[in-house]
C-alpha cells in the first residue's frame, strides 16, 4: 500500500517537472525580440553596427538559429543528461553559475526555514498553552503583525540596527555564518508569522476535541495531552503550508539577496529575467520546481507516518 | 624677413585656437572634479600600505576583460591592471604618453605611428613590445561584436605593422581622427601576448594580463575582485604624481546594490568608496558629508542623456516648429535642481562639458514657454478644453517609451503639459523597448554614451555610420548630409582647429534641427572616505589609484 502511494506520488513529481520546463520554454519563446539582440542592446550598439555574419555567428552559438521544436527537444534532451547550455550574458555554463551561487542560497534558504519552524511553532505553542492571560494575547497578535511587515523593510533595518549601528553582524556579502544571521531572520519573519497564524488555530481546535475531553476525563498529564494528542494532530495543516513555504524560499530570496547583496540563486534568477538569458532561467525555473516537487514529496511521504489514514483513505492516480 | 600676410594669417589661426582651448580648459576645468585631492593641495606625505575597499552597484556584463568590457564600472578596474599607449588630461582632453612616448599623424589620419616606451613589462615578466601591440589591437579588433566598443574605436581598422621593437604603425582603411583618443581607453589596453591565445570567454572570466600598477588575482563575475600592487611598477601616465609603485597594498572591489546599504558601509567605515551609477541623492550626500566623507563629481564624459525625436511620417514632430517649440519648452536648469540638487550642473550641448571640443549651446537650449507655445500656434495646435493642443482633432501626443520612470520622467511631463503637449511615458519590458525602438514605434527615446570624444556621436546619430533608429528617424535627407559632413571633417582631420569647427557645427545643428533634445549632464558622482588621499578620476571618469593612499 504505502509503496504504490510512492510509486504515485513519484511520477507526479516527475510530470510537473516536464510542465514546469515545458511551460517555462513557452512563455520565453513567446517573447517578443531576441536575447542576442538585447545583448547588443546592453553593449549601447544597434544591430545594424554589427555584420550578418557575426550576428549569424551569435546566434548559432546559443542554438538560437534552430527551429523551435528542435531547441524544445534538444534543451530537453540535454536537460535531462545534466547539460543546462551556456549563460547567454554571462557566456559561462549555467551549471557552473548554478554551482557558484546554489551554495549560498542553500545556506540561507535552510537556516530561515530551521529559524522559521523554531518561531513559529514557538510562538504557537506559547500563545496556546501559556497561562498567563495578556502574553497570549500579545502572542496570537505577534503573527499578523509578521505578515504584514514588508521584507525589504524588516531587512534595511536590520542592517541599520545590527549591522551599522552595533556592528554585530556584517551588513553584506557571504562571509560565513555570521552573515547568514540577518538576511535568515528577515526571510523567517513571514514563514514564522504564517506558520504561527496556522498552528496557533489548529492547536486550539485540536484541544476542543471530543478526545482531548476524553483524556482529560482519564486523568493524562496536560503535558502528555499537549504534545501528543493534540500537537500531532495540528501538525499536518501546519506540515502542509511548510511545505509551500519552502517551495516559496527561491522568491524570498531574490528580495533577502538583492538586500545583503548575497550572490546566490535568487540574485541570478532576477539578473537573467532582466537579461533575458534563457538558458539560466529556464535551468532556474526547473531547479525551483524541483524543489518544491521534493519537498512537497518529502510532506507526502511523511503524512501516513503522522495520520496511517491517508494512504488508505485516499485514491492515488 | 620681408613682411608676409599669410604667415600673419597662421599666426592668428594659432592665437586662436589657444583661446579655444584655454576657453575648453577653463569649461571642463570648473566642471571637473569639485574636491580632487590632488588639485585642492592635499599636503600630507602619502604612506604606503593598506588595502582600499571599494564598492559598485552593479555589475551586469559580468566581464572583466578590457578589451570586450562596455559596463563603466568593469573598466575603472581595468584602468588599474592594464596601461594604454596613450592617456587623456581630465582637465584638457588633450592625448598625453604613457605607453607610448611619442606619436605621429598624417594628414587625412589613417596612419598612425607610436615610438613606444622601452623597459615595460607585463606582469608575467613578458616585455611590451611593437609585437605585443599588434598582438593586442590584431585581437581586439578579431573579436568584432563581441568588443561592442572595439567596433568603434577601430572603425575602419587595416592592420598593424611592426617597425622595430620599439616602433609601430597602425593602418586604417578610412579615416579615423578618433583613434588617438581610443588609444588611451581600457578598450584599447595593451594586454601581453600569451593573453590572446586564451579564448574570449576565459579572458572575460579574469584570464587577462596587464602591464599596470595593479594586477588581478581573482574576480567573480558580480561579486568580488581583487587587486594586488605590482612591486616593480614604473611606468605610469605622465598625468600620475606616483611614479613608481601603487602606495596601495591591494583593492577589495564588491558590489552592493542596494544604496542605502552601500552609503551605509562608507559611513561605518566598512568601505572606503561608494561608487554608484545614479548620483547620489542629496539627502544620502548630507549623511555621507556628516560622517566626514568627501563627494567626489566628474560628468561622464560623451552624450549627455538626451531625447531623440523621431520625425519620420505624420508624427507630431515631422514639423520643425513642433521640435523648436519643444526644445523651448523644458526647463533644464529647473529639471537639474529639482532631480538632483541645487548647483547640479546645467546641461550645455549634446555633449558633456567633459567632452573635447564640447561648446556651450545655452543660449540655444535656454527656458522659454511663451516661445514655445508661439511657434505652437503658428504650426497650426490649438490649446483644447483640457489645456492640451489639437489639431484636426488630434491631441499633441508624444509618446516616449522607457524601461523605468522615475521622478525626472514625470518633471519633464509636467514642463510639457504647461505648454499643451502630453507626454506619454510608456513603460515597458526591455525586450518590448528593443523591439518598439527599431520599429519606429515612438516620437523621442533617451539615450546616452560615455567617451571622451566627440566623434561618440556618430554612432549615434550620423546615419552614413550607423542604421541605428535614433540617426534613421531624427533626421530628414537634408539635415542628415550635414550632420554626416560633419563628422567626416571631424574624422578626416587630426588638426584640432578644423575638428573644433566640425564639433561645434555639429552640435548647433544636432539642437537647431530638433535632432536632439539634451536633458540632464550625467554626473559621476562617488562618495570618498576620508582616509582616503590622492583620489582621481581618469578623463573618462572612471577610477585612478595610482596616488591613492590610505591614512594608516
Amino acid at each position: 500500500m504505502y509503496a504504490r502511494y510512492v510509486s504515485g506520488r513519484v511520477l507526479q513529481a516527475v510530470l510537473v517537472l516536464w510542465a514546469a520546463y515545458t511551460v517555462t520554454f513557452i512563455v520565453l519563446y513567446l517573447l517578443p525580440s531576441d536575447p542576442v539582440q538585447l545583448l547588443l542592446a546592453a553593449g549601447n550598439v544597434d544591430v545594424t553596427q554589427v555584420s550578418p555574419e557575426q550576428l549569424a555567428s551569435l546566434k548559432h552559438q546559443y542554438g538560437l538559429d534552430q527551429p523551435v521544436y528542435v531547441q524544445y527537444f534538444t534543451q530537453l534532451f540535454n536537460f535531462v543528461t545534466g547539460n543546462f547550455g551556456e549563460s547567454i550574458s554571462k557566456n559561462v555554463p549555467v551549471t557552473q553559475l548554478l554551482s557558484q551561487r546554489l551554495p549560498s542560497t542553500l545556506a540561507l534558504g535552510a537556516s530561515a526555514v530551521a529559524l522559521a519552524i523554531v518561531l513559529g511553532v514557538g510562538t504557537a505553542s506559547l500563545a496556546v498553552f501559556a497561562r498567563v492571560k495578556w502574553l497570549k494575547v500579545a502572542l496570537s497578535r505577534l503573527p499578523s503583525i509578521g505578515v504584514s511587515l514588508p521584507p525589504f523593510f524588516v531587512g534595511l533595518l536590520l542592517i541599520q540596527v545590527f549591522a551599522f549601528q552595533l556592528r554585530w553582524f556584517p551588513a553584506t556579502g557571504d562571509k560565513g555564518p555570521q552573515s547568514l544571521v540577518l538576511p535568515s531572520i528577515m526571510m523567517a519573519i513571514p514563514t514564522a508569522a504564517l506558520l504561527a497564524q496556522v498552528l496557533t488555530r489548529s492547536l486550539e481546535d485540536a484541544l476542543a476535541e471530543p478526545y482531548v475531553v476524553t483524556a482529560r476525563a482519564k486523568g493524562l498529564s496536560r503535558s502528555v495531552i499537549q504534545w501528543k494528542h493534540a500537537f500531532r494532530n495540528a501538525a499536518l495543516p501546519a506540515l502542509t503550508l511548510l511545505g509551500l513555504l519552502l517551495g516559496a524560499t527561491l522568491t524570498e530570496a531574490v528580495v533577502a539577496e538583492t538586500v545583503f547583496t548575497r550572490n546566490g540563486i535568487g540574485e541570478l534568477a532576477q539578473e537573467s529575467v532582466l537579461a533575458q538569458d534563457i538558458p539560466v532561467v529556464q535551468a532556474i525555473v526547473v531547479m525551483a520546481a524541483a524543489l518544491f516537487v521534493v519537498v512537497n514529496l518529502v510532506i507526502d511521504l511523511i503524512y501516513p507516518l503522522l495520520d496511517p489514514r491517508i494512504v488508505h483513505g485516499q485514491r492515488v492516480t | 624677413m620681408s613682411f608676409n600676410p599669410l604667415r600673419l594669417k597662421r599666426r592668428w589661426a594659432v592665437a586662436a585656437s589657444v583661446v579655444t582651448i584655454a576657453a575648453l580648459t577653463a569649461l571642463t576645468g570648473c566642471s571637473g572634479s569639485s574636491s580632487d585631492a590632488s588639485s585642492t593641495g592635499d599636503t600630507a606625505t602619502p604612506v604606503a600600505g593598506g588595502t582600499l575597499k571599494l564598492a559598485f552597484w552593479d555589475d551586469q556584463q559580468g566581464c572583466i576583460d578590457p578589451n570586450q568590457v562596455y559596463w563603466i564600472e568593469s573598466r575603472s578596474i581595468d584602468r588599474q591592471i592594464a596601461d594604454s599607449l596613450t592617456d587623456q588630461d581630465p582637465d584638457t582632453g588633450k592625448i598625453v604618453p604613457w605607453l607610448a612616448t611619442s606619436w605621429t599623424t598624417n594628414d587625412n589620419a589613417t596612419q598612425f605611428t607610436f615610438t613606444l616606451r622601452d623597459g615595460v613589462t607585463f606582469s608575467d615578466g613578458e616585455k611590451f613590445d611593437a609585437t605585443a601591440v599588434k598582438t593586442a589591437l590584431d585581437a581586439t579588433y578579431a573579436l568584432g561584436a563581441k568588443s561592442l566598443l572595439g567596433v568603434s574605436y577601430l572603425a575602419g581598422y587595416d592592420s598593424t605593422t611592426v617597425i622595430d621593437p620599439t616602433h609601430v604603425q597602425v593602418n586604417f582603411k578610412t579615416p579615423n581622427a578618433a583613434f588617438l583618443q581610443a588609444t588611451s581607453t581600457t578598450t584599447l589596453a595593451i594586454l601581453a601576448p600569451k593573453t590572446y591565445q586564451e579564448t574570449p570567454e576565459a579572458r572575460c572570466a579574469g584570464a587577462i594580463i596587464g602591464s599596470g600598477a595593479f594586477t588581478l588575482d581573482n574576480y567573480t563575475a558580480a561579486t568580488s575582485a581583487h587587486l594586488t600592487k605590482r612591486a616593480d611598477y614604473a611606468w605610469p601616465s605622465s598625468l600620475v604624481k606616483n611614479e613608481g609603485a601603487a602606495y596601495l597594498d591591494a583593492i577589495d572591489v564588491t558590489y552592493i546594490k542596494e544604496d542605502s546599504v552601500r552609503n551605509g558601509e562608507l559611513s561605518s567605515g566598512q568601505i572606503d568608496i561608494a561608487w554608484p551609477r545614479l548620483p547620489i541623492s542629496d539627502a544620502d550626500q548630507q549623511v555621507l558629508k556628516a560622517a566626514g566623507d568627501t563627494i567626489e563629481t566628474r560628468a561622464l564624459p560623451g552624450i549627455s542623456y538626451v531625447l531623440t525625436s523621431n520625425i519620420t511620417g505624420t508624427k507630431p514632430l515631422s514639423d520643425p516648429l513642433v521640435r523648436q517649440a519643444l526644445q523651448k519648452a523644458i526647463d533644464r536648469p529647473t529639471y537639474a535642481s529639482t532631480v538632483f540638487w541645487a548647483d547640479y550642473p546645467v546641461v550645455k550641448s549634446p555633449v558633456e562639458s567633459t567632452t573635447p571640443f564640447a561648446t556651450d549651446e545655452s543660449s540655444l537650449l535656454a527656458f522659454d514657454l511663451d516661445g514655445a507655445k508661439k511657434l505652437l500656434d503658428q504650426a497650426g495646435w490649438a490649446v483644447g478644453p483640457d489645456g492640451y493642443r489639437y489639431k484636426n482633432g488630434q491631441k499633441l501626443t508624444l509618446d516616449e517609451p522607457l524601461t523605468t520612470s522615475g521622478a525626472g520622467d514625470q518633471l519633464l511631463q509636467d514642463q510639457l503639459k504647461q505648454a499643451g503637449i502630453d507626454l506619454t511615458l510608456d513603460v515597458v519590458t526591455t525586450a518590448q523597448y528593443t523591439q518598439k525602438t527599431a520599429a519606429g514605434d515612438y516620437d523621442l527615446v533617451g539615450t546616452y554614451y560615455t567617451r571622451a570624444d566627440p566623434s561618440v556621436l556618430g554612432s549615434v546619430f550620423d546615419q552614413a555610420l550607423t542604421k541605428a533608429p535614433t540617426a534613421v528617424n531624427s533626421q530628414d535627407a537634408a539635415t542628415a548630409a550635414t550632420i554626416s559632413a560633419d563628422f567626416a571633417k571631424g574624422l578626416q582631420t587630426t588638426d584640432d582647429t578644423q575638428r573644433a569647427a566640425a564639433y561645434a557645427d555639429l552640435q548647433k545643428t544636432l539642437i537647431t534641427a530638433g535632432v536632439t533634445f539634451p536633458l540632464y549632464e550625467r554626473l559621476q558622482v562617488s562618495a570618498v572616505s576620508p582616509k582616503v588621499h590622492g583620489f582621481a578620476f581618469t578623463s573618462e571618469a572612471f577610477l585612478r589609484a595610482n596616488d591613492i593612499w590610505l591614512e594608516q
